[in-house]
C-alpha cells in the first residue's frame, strides 16, 4: 500500500519532490494492461485459504481411513543371521533392485540412475524453448508425443524385463566372452537403444527442444514406474518373476510396505 | 453484544494480534494475507487458472500437508521410542499393543510416508508436463528435485527404525547398492552405516538423520521452494494466460 502524500498543485519536478514516476524510454512491446480483458484474478482470501483447509482435512481423512483399515507391517525382530526371502529394498528403490538383475551393478544401480537424476536436474537447461509454460504437454503434438512414448515404454520395458530374465544372454554366454563385455557393454548398449529409439524417431520431424525433453522424460519416467512395479509386485521368493497374486510360499509383496 | 465485540476488537491486545479488520473488503482481504505468517507466502490475488484443479491437482500443497502430518505423528512417536538395537523393536511392539491409539499413530506415519513419496513424484511429473520449469523457474525445478531426493532419504532412514526383519533386510539391500559405486561408494556406505553392516551404529545414524537432519533440511528447503514460487510469478498457469494460449 502506497503511503498517502499530499498532492502538490503542479507536477513540475521542483514542486513535486515526491513524484515517483518518470518517462525513461519508449519501447515497442505489449504493455501490461492495454488491450487486455479484465484481469482474471481473485482475492486469495478466502478462496485459497479454504482450498488449503479442505485439502488438509482431505489428507487427514484419507490417512486416517487407511490407518484404520490396514496396519503397518511389523515382522519378527531383526536377525542378521536369517535372511528373508526375498530380501527387498523399500518399494521406491525396487526399480534399482530390478535393474540389478539385468547387468553389472555399477552400470545398473549407479551409472544409469545417476545419469537419469542428472538429466532430470538439467531439464530446464536442456529445453531452451520458452513458449508454452503452464500448459499441459504444451501443444496437441506434445500430448501425442507423450502418449506414444508412454505406450512404447509400457510395452517394451516389461518385454525387456521378462525376456532378459528368462533368456539372460549374459549367463548363456558366460565364459565365452570377457565379463566386461557381457555384463556392462552389451546391457548398456541394449538399454540405450531401447531408451533412445523414440528420440531418434522424433528427431526426424524437426522437434522443438520441449518435445525432445518430453520424449526423454516420459521414457525414463514410465520405465522407472515399470521397473519399480516389476521389482515390487512381480518378484517373489528367490527374486524370481511371478504373478503378484500367485506367489509361492504364502509370500505377498504387499506385506513389504 | 455489539459493544462488547467493538471493545474487544478495538482493544490494544486484539489489535496487536490482528492487524486487519474482518476480511470482507479488498483492503482487509489484502491485509489478511500480508500480515499473517501462514498466508504471507501467498499473493494477495491469484489467477483463476492457477486455482483450477485440473491444472495442478494441488499436489505441491498436498505434499506440504502430508509432511506436516508426518512431523506431528513423528514427534508423537518419538515419545515412545529409543534407537537401541536391544529395545527399539520392543518399543514398537509396546506402542502397538499398549499405548492408546499407538497402532493408529504408527499406521498414519507409515502410510503418510508412502503417500508423501507418491505425491512428490507426481508433483514433479505435473510440473514437468505443464512446462512449469521454464524460465524463470529453472532453479526452483532443481530445488524440487533435491526435495524429491530428500523425501526418499527421509523415508529410507525411517524404514530401519522399527528394527524388524523387514527393516533390517530392506536397509541391508538398499545400502549395498551404494557399495557398487566406484570410488566413493564403499566409503559412502560405511559412513552411512557406521560400520561394515547394519547394526547399532547404523540405527543411531539413521535415527539422527530421520528425526532431525533430513526433516529440518526439508522444512528449510521447502520454505525456499515456496518463496521462489512467489518470486517467479506464482504458478506457471498464469504465464499461459498472458501468452494467450488456449489449449490445455
Amino acid at each position: 500500500m502506497a503511503k498517502k502524500t499530499p498532492q502538490p498543485e503542479s507536477f513540475s519536478p521542483e514542486t513535486a519532490p515526491t513524484k515517483t514516476y518518470s518517462l525513461v524510454e519508449l519501447v515497442k512491446a505489449p504493455t501490461t494492461m492495454a488491450d487486455r480483458g479484465p484481469d482474471n484474478t481473485i482475492f486469495a482470501f478466502p478462496a485459497v485459504a479454504l482450498i488449503e483447509l479442505l485439502l488438509t482435512l482431505g489428507v487427514i481423512v484419507v490417512l486416517l481411513g487407511m490407518s484404520l483399515a490396514v496396519n503397518a507391517p511389523l515382522e519378527e525382530i531383526a536377525n542378521p543371521n536369517t535372511t528373508t526371502d526375498p530380501a527387498k529394498a523399500p518399494w521406491y528403490f525396487m526399480g534399482l533392485q530390478e535393474m540389478l538383475e539385468h547387468g553389472h551393478p555399477t552400470l545398473m544401480a549407479v551409472a544409469l540412475p545417476t545419469l537419469m537424476v542428472l538429466f532430470v536436474i538439467a531439464i530446464p537447461y536442456l529445453d531452451n524453448d520458452h513458449r508454452g509454460s503452464g500448459v499441459w504437454f504444451t501443444s496437441a503434438r506434445g500430448k501425442r508425443i507423450t502418449l506414444l512414448t508412454a505406450l512404447y515404454a509400457l510395452i517394451v520395458m516389461p518385454i525387456y524385463i521378462v525376456v532378459d530374465t528368462k533368456y539372460p544372454l549374459r549367463e548363456i554366454l558366460r565364459g565365452q566372452f570377457p565379463d566386461f563385455l557381457l555384463q556392462t557393454v552389451i546391457p548398456g548398449l541394449l538399454i540405450s537403444v531401447i531408451v533412445l529409439l523414440p528420440l531418434l524417431i522424433l528427431l526426424r520431424s524437426k522437434p522443438t527442444s520441449r518435445e525432445i525433453v518430453l520424449v526423454m522424460f516420459t521414457m525414463l519416467f514410465v520405465s522407472a514406474i515399470v521397473f519399480t512395479l516389476a521389482g515390487f509386485l512381480f518378484r517373489g521368493p528367490g527374486f524370481e518373476l511371478y504373478w503378484p497374486w500367485n506367489m509361492p510360499g504364502g509370500y505377498s509383496p504387499w506385506d513389504n510396505l | 453484544m455489539q459493544k462488547i465485540k467493538d471493545f474487544i476488537v478495538n482493544s490494544r491486545v486484539w489489535r496487536s494480534f490482528f492487524r486487519h479488520g474482518w476480511p470482507d473488503n479488498p483492503l482487509d482481504r489484502s491485509l489478511v494475507m500480508t500480515t499473517n505468517i501462514f498466508f504471507h507466502l501467498h499473493p494477495v490475488k491469484v489467477s483463476r487458472k492457477s486455482l483450477r484443479w485440473s491444472y495442478s491437482f494441488g499436489l505441491g500443497i498436498i505434499a506440504a500437508i502430508v509432511f506436516t502430518v508426518l512431523t506431528v505423528t513423528g514427534i508423537l512417536l518419538m515419545f515412545y521410542y529409543a534407537p537401541t538395537v536391544e529395545r527399539a523393536y520392543t518399543y514398537i511392539n509396546t506402542l502397538q499393543s499398549q499405548v492408546p491409539f499407538g497402532q493408529l499413530l504408527r499406521n498414519m506415519h507409515r502410510w503418510g510416508a508412502h503417500l508423501m513419496v507418491i505425491v512428490v513424484v507426481f508433483h514433479m511429473a505435473r510440473v514437468f508436463y505443464t512446462g512449469a520449469y521454464k524460465p524463470p523457474r529453472e532453479f526452483n525445478w532443481v530445488v524440487g528435485v533435491i526435495l524429491l531426493l530428500m523425501t526418499l532419504g527421509a523415508s529410507f532412514t525411517g524404514y530401519l527404525l522399527p528394527w524388524d526383519q523387514l527393516a533390517y533386510w530392506a536397509i541391508t539391500v538398499g545400502t549395498s547398492v551404494a557399495g557398487y559405486a566406484p570410488g566413493l561408494g564403499p566409503t559412502a556406505k560405511a559412513t552411512l552405516l557406521g560400520g561394515p553392516e547394519v547394526g547399532q551404529e547404523a540405527l543411531t545414524r539413521f535415527y539422527a538423520l530421520h528425526i532431525m537432519v533430513i526433516p529440518a533440511a526439508i522444512a528449510l528447503i521447502t520454505a525456499l521452494h515456496i518463496w521462489r514460487v512467489r518470486k517467479d510469478g506464482g504458478l506457471a498457469a498464469q504465464d499461459a494466460e498472458e501468452e494467450g494460449e488456449t489449449n490445455g
